[in-house]
């Protein structure tokens, strides 16, 4: 019998002793490769009872059981380091990137609220929110330093908001500005989600959108994942508590979970979203399986899913 | 603070009215996961916290501990190594082959494989002891925390494959993973089955005992290789 270990090629006889014995050099970067090799398809495997320790030391592999231990311990740590050094598929810059957003969502929302209470106490006629009233702060600061031509120059007048002076305005008008950034790092973002979801998952893409495809992908944990997963919990993806719920046996189960965002089943009618989500999820299965496993973009997907809910809408009626 | 051994190499504190379980440190000086250095007479004990560790849980419910200082180790889930920097403190003229299947957890235990000379890190999936095969070597102790649905099974063929005969095998059952909505009584009582009671598997049930309050709904096993 011929079997390998770690360090060396081996024939073994029938009774178990060893017949030949072919030992590696002890080049540890050599060492470690031969075990990924090895790892990813194991063939030729020791017997049970096979002890490698003495079996390495007598064909003359290592001197002694500290060096064969020592050799071992560098040769697996190499392996290692190499393996997690590939592991990294391009899938992870997306899940980061989605991640990213929506932290920005988290840390925009409150410095949004904050702008929006301070600079009302100042201004309350201005009756914008969010991303407008951080733009139009950070351009035009307190309401006394509006420019003559601006729509609100006449409501800045007449104002019933706290007097702030040049002091107040230089912090408010820093504070805007970097919420603003803020604002435009998001777009810089999803534009950088929308560009690579074309290439890594076009499918997806296609028929979920940039934003939903990535999301479940960043959710599922990766493009391969998703692609292993059946289409029913693609469907309740993001409703777990829903789904937990419903599986312990107190409630009905869950239509939908992340896959409501998508405008085919926000924009129906709550008695059609059941079959809708349904169809849906199947769809975005396949889709991400094709891109998972060939790449290519192929339109019949989303063809075959656009019949269905012309079906599924002809019926309802 | 007064040092009592409590099984070969494992260790007790005390303070006050107070208990600690500790193993003395194999790298002098150094933390791996933040936990408490405490130095008696010359020596350095690292603290071992229950509510962290499966493992010493399972020996302050009273398991016995098969370890000794030279015990061949399978440590199956590894994860980012805290428990198994423990046991490689226990088996200090020993090895620890420690199997991880997750890259990024594995990225936090190298640094301490790099520490201590005894333990050998392995990214490989435990449900495969093909893939390892030609590097473990065969072993005295098998540990296996591994919290995946087919549990025993993926236990059951590493014993075959790894385990000398007279071996332990240390397990702890995580019934949550295993099946989160049926009563953990019902999946212990199954996973039990499916570990001991196959033909030819020569297994033998030492003890087993309930981790909580350590840990919920966990159940610690000792099971012994007869031949």
């Amino acid at each position: 019998m011929n079997v390998k270990t770690w360090f060396a090629d081996i024939e073994i006889n029938e009774d178990g002793s060893v017949a030949d014995c072919r030992p590696c050099s002890q080049d540890v970067q050599q060492l470690a490769e031969r075990l990924l090799v090895f790892q990813a398809d194991p063939k030729q495997i020791p017997p049970a009872r096979f002890d490698p320790v003495q079996n390495a030391i007598e064909c003359g592999f290592a001197a002694g059981e500290t060096e064969y231990y020592s050799l071992l311990q560098q040769t697996c740590i190499a392996a290692t380091r190499l393996k997690i050094k590939n592991s990294y598929s391009p899938d992870l810059r997306i899940i980061h990137a989605v991640e990213a957003l929506d932290d920005i969502d988290e840390a925009a929302n409150l410095l949004a609220e904050r702008l929006g209470i301070w600079y009302g106490e100042h201004f309350p006629e201005a009756g914008m929110l969010t991303e407008n009233l951080a733009k139009f702060v950070a351009e035009n600061g307190l309401r006394q330093d509006l420019q003559q031509d601006s729509q609100f120059h006449e409501a800045a007048r007449s104002s019933v908001g706290m007097e702030m002076d040049a002091e107040d305005g230089a912090i408010i008008k820093a504070f805007a500005a970097d919420l603003t950034s803020l604002y435009e790092r998001r777009h810089v973002i999803e534009a950088y989600i929308h560009k690579n979801m074309k290439q890594l998952a076009p499918n997806l893409d296609e028929v979920a959108g940039a934003n939903l495809g990535a999301r479940l992908i960043s959710m599922a944990g990766g493009l391969q994942s998703l692609s292993r997963m059946p289409s029913s919990t693609i469907q309740v993806m993001g409703a777990n508590q829903a789904l937990f719920k419903h599986l312990r046996g107190k409630a009905s189960s869950p239509k939908h979970g992340i896959i409501f965002n998508h405008p085919l089943i926000k924009n129906s009618h709550p008695k059609i979203r059941g079959k809708m989500a349904r169809a849906l999820a199947s769809s975005l299965s396949i889709a991400s399986r094709v891109d998972a496993f060939s790449g290519q973009l192929n339109p019949t997907i989303k063809e075959k899913l656009d019949r269905k809910v012309r079906s599924i809408k002809g019926g309802s009626k | 603070m007064k040092v009592k051994t409590f099984h070969e190499y494992i260790f007790t504190l005390q303070q006050g009215k107070k208990r600690f379980l500790a193993t003395r440190n194999l790298s002098p000086g150094s933390q791996v996961y933040g936990e408490r250095l405490v130095q008696v007479e010359q020596a350095e004990y690292r603290i071992w916290e229950p509510k962290r560790s499966k493992l010493a849980a399972m020996l302050l419910k009273k398991l016995p501990s098969p370890f000794t200082t030279t015990s061949k180790v399978l440590y199956l889930g590894s994860a980012t190594g805290t428990t198994v920097s423990h046991v490689s403190d226990i088996v200090h003229q020993g090895v620890v082959y420690a199997v991880e299947f997750s890259p990024r957890t594995m990225r936090d235990m190298l640094p301490i494989c790099e520490e201590r000379p005894n333990i050998i890190p392995l990214l490989a999936d435990a449900s495969k002891p093909q893939s390892y095969a030609n590097v473990v070597e065969p072993v005295d102790v098998i540990f296996q925390d591994v919290a995946q649905p087919d549990q025993a099974s993926i236990a059951l063929s590493n014993v075959q494959h790894f385990l000398k005969p007279g071996g332990y095998l240390l397990m702890s059952i995580k019934a949550r993973s295993v099946d989160s909505t049926a009563k953990p009584d019902t999946v212990f009582k199954q996973q039990l089955i499916t570990l001991l009671e196959q033909d030819n598997s020569k297994l033998e049930l030492v003890k087993k005992q309930k981790l909580a309050p350590f840990h919920i709904d966990h159940l610690g096993v000792v099971v012994k290789k007869t031949e």
